[in-house]
């Protein structure tokens, strides 16, 4: 049961002379997969990643579904692409995703406790114990009336990880989520997470540079190696899994 | 419904948040709006003033005789058939339009101008009762008090003339029944019935009044005419018709006409000239408006992202701002507001004793207010969906790594 087929999706991008092109030539997720994305930073993680959370139009599609439920049929989309179905793409992002942040992304003016009720609260969905329970598994329930300002960067990060999964979405997305963290610190939170997600039954990718600490998780590791074409003028990323 | 109440809620919150940035914005928007409601209010209230001081005066309607002539009943009757009309009255001669009064308890003897005056009055206003017969006057501040009496008082009056070679004096018990405002008569006078005036000329001519008792020639003209008239138009705007009627007939009169041009065509031009400036300030005011809104938007382009990302729509981003600068609007207009209001009081003191009572110089109605708030509601409206609209436009994930 996929939840991820992509075939020949394509994204170039410019600036100032360079180009940059992301090939994905096949790409094939299945439901509760815990995928790790490993490589260094400007090999075009993010581009991947934002490509797999629809937030970034591709280049090119040969085809891109998304199968969120078991049973459901895919969701083709390409085509939601090809007639900038935007606010579709926004609804299945609030329903079925959730993203965790290279930094916080929270906002600065909600609670922690808004910040994590968030996509629940534009779903409409009821108020229950859930965000109570996150938080006391992720360490921070002591700060839920806080604002994100008065918070460390770890603690953000685990709020950002608890808004991510507080409306139970199909899949998480997290882009480099310890990043700005100490490695003690970050191995702690990512075994948090990881476990988190376990529980939860949701497929994770996470992009990291660093694989140590991945690696005993039990992730699966996408590979993809980058080359560069037409005198260096082109840098080129295949990704494959 | 649910999600555009929750955009709501965001934008009140990050507002709150922000509360030094959302003064500002409010404070700007006072700073623009608070001065040309003062202007607009000046104006109104100047020219109001000048309108109703106009309007409310009905000095500015009456229509003078210059010189004397002759006017028959028959003139009345087609004066007061006139529309523009509201008020006209014989004048007698005006040598035997004085007479000598004294309060019946004693006290000085005053030499008091007679009005003639009848129903509908123009010069005395509501309330204050018309003298009838040829016993009852209402007296005119000055004289009120120089007689030292008061309505309800009794007065003696006195005149003389010289009849068959002797000098002769004859009394008459008048009865107070008004005193006018100090506004309506400047001198020592009193308005009387024209019964009155016409006896007191037939006794200075040296006819016999029977009514009161008077000796003298008998034989009335049977076509009375008289030399003069109290005229007043129904408005100040008929007063010039009227003037140009009665000098078709060859009556030279005198008017307060050329004021009355003067006054509308000052509320002409301070209109137009308002408008000048309220269109210059309006422009400057939703360029700023629009400015900083726009700029407010590209600020917070990163969060309105993160919101895109978790699942709004490009229509309810693009009411996050439109929220925010209705805030601003609706904040800025209630400051404008109280700022105009603390001006326009202390000008008013300032002006209190230039003014008659109950004028002003500076006022805005309440639908003034409401256009105020609807022009900043709209214009910040309109500067904030365009800023909204081209954050929602931008992808998401362009947004989110932008440091």
């Amino acid at each position: 049961m996929l939840i991820y087929h992509l075939r020949e999706v394509v994204k170039t991008r410019e600036s100032e002379g360079v180009a940059f092109r992301l090939v994905v030539p096949s790409l094939q997720i299945a439901l509760g997969e815990k995928i790790a994305l490993i490589g260094q930073s400007g090999c075009g993680k993010s581009t991947l990643l934002d490509l797999l959370a629809m937030i970034l139009r591709p280049t090119e599609i040969g085809a891109f579904r998304f199968r969120p439920e078991p049973g459901a049929p895919p969701i083709d989309i390409a085509e939601h692409w090809r007639y900038r179905r935007l606010n579709d793409l926004g609804d299945l992002r609030k329903q079925r995703m959730g993203y965790v942040m290279q930094t916080g992304g929270l906002l600065s003016y909600l609670s922690v406790r808004h910040n994590i009720g968030l996509s629940r609260r534009l779903l409409g969905l009821p108020e229950d114990d859930t965000i109570e329970e996150l938080a006391d598994a992720l360490g921070i329930k002591r700060h839920l009336d806080k604002l994100p300002g008065k918070l460390s960067v770890g603690e953000r990060q685990r709020v950002a990880i608890a808004r991510a999964l507080a409306h139970r979405p199909s899949i998480v997305i997290a882009d480099e989520p310890t990043a700005p963290l100490d490695p003690i610190a970050a191995r702690k939170i990512m075994g948090l997470f990881i476990e988190l997600v376990e529980q939860m039954h949701i497929t994770v990718i996470v992009a990291s540079h660093d694989w140590t600490h991945v690696d005993k998780l039990g992730l699966r590791r996408l590979s993809h190696r980058t080359r560069q074409k037409e005198g260096g003028s082109v840098t080129e990323t295949v990704v494959t899994g | 419904m649910r999600r555009l109440s929750e955009v709501l809620w965001l934008a009140m919150r990050d507002y709150r948040h922000e509360w030094v940035m959302s003064g500002c914005f409010v404070l700007a928007l006072a700073a623009v709006l608070a001065p040309m409601m003062v202007l607009f209010g000046l104006k109104v209230g100047i020219v109001g003033s000048m309108i109703d001081r106009l309007v409310g005066d009905p000095r500015n309607r009456e229509i003078q005789a210059v010189g004397s002539g002759r006017f028959g009943p028959e003139w009345f009757e087609d004066m007061r058939a006139r529309r523009e009309v509201a008020f006209v009255v014989p004048r007698t001669r005006s040598i035997a339009a004085l007479m000598d009064m004294q309060a019946e308890k004693g006290g000085r003897i005053l030499s008091v101008e007679l009005i003639p005056t009848a129903p509908g009055e123009p010069l005395l206003g509501e309330g204050m009762p018309t003298p009838g017969g040829l016993h009852q006057v209402v007296l005119s501040d000055g004289a009120a008090r120089k007689l030292e009496v008061a309505a309800g008082e009794r007065l003696d009056g006195s005149l003389a003339r010289t009849f068959q070679g002797r000098s002769e004096r004859v009394h008459l018990q008048l009865e107070v029944v008004g005193v006018a405002r100090p506004a309506v008569f400047p001198r020592d006078g009193a308005f009387v019935p024209l019964d009155l005036l016409s006896a007191l000329e037939e006794f200075r001519d040296g006819r016999a009044v029977p009514a009161l008792g008077w000796e003298g020639d008998i034989g009335e003209d049977p076509l009375r005419t008289y030399p003069g008239f109290r005229l007043y138009a129904r408005t100040v705007y008929d007063v010039a018709p009227l003037r140009d009627a009665l000098a078709a007939q060859g009556v030279e009169v005198r008017t307060r006409a050329e004021d009355i041009d003067l006054v509308q065509s000052m509320d002409r031009n301070l209109t137009a000239v308002f408008w000048l400036v309220a269109a210059v300030g309006l422009v400057g005011f939703a360029l700023s408006l629009g400015a900083s809104l726009w700029a407010n938007v590209e600020r917070k382009r990163r969060e309105l992202s993160v919101l895109r990302l978790v699942g709004f729509r490009t229509s309810e981003i693009v009411w996050f701002p439109v929220f925010q600068a209705g805030f601003t609007a609706l904040l800025g207009w209630v400051t404008a507001s109280l700022i105009y209001l603390g001006v326009e009081g202390s000008m008013n003191r300032m002006f209190a004793d230039r003014l008659e009572a109950g004028g002003v110089v500076c006022r805005l109605l309440s639908e003034h207010y409401a256009v105020a708030a609807a022009v900043t509601l709209a214009a910040a409206a309109m500067a904030a969906a365009l800023g909204g609209w081209r954050a929602a436009r931008v992808e998401p994930s362009e947004g989110l790594r932008e440091v």
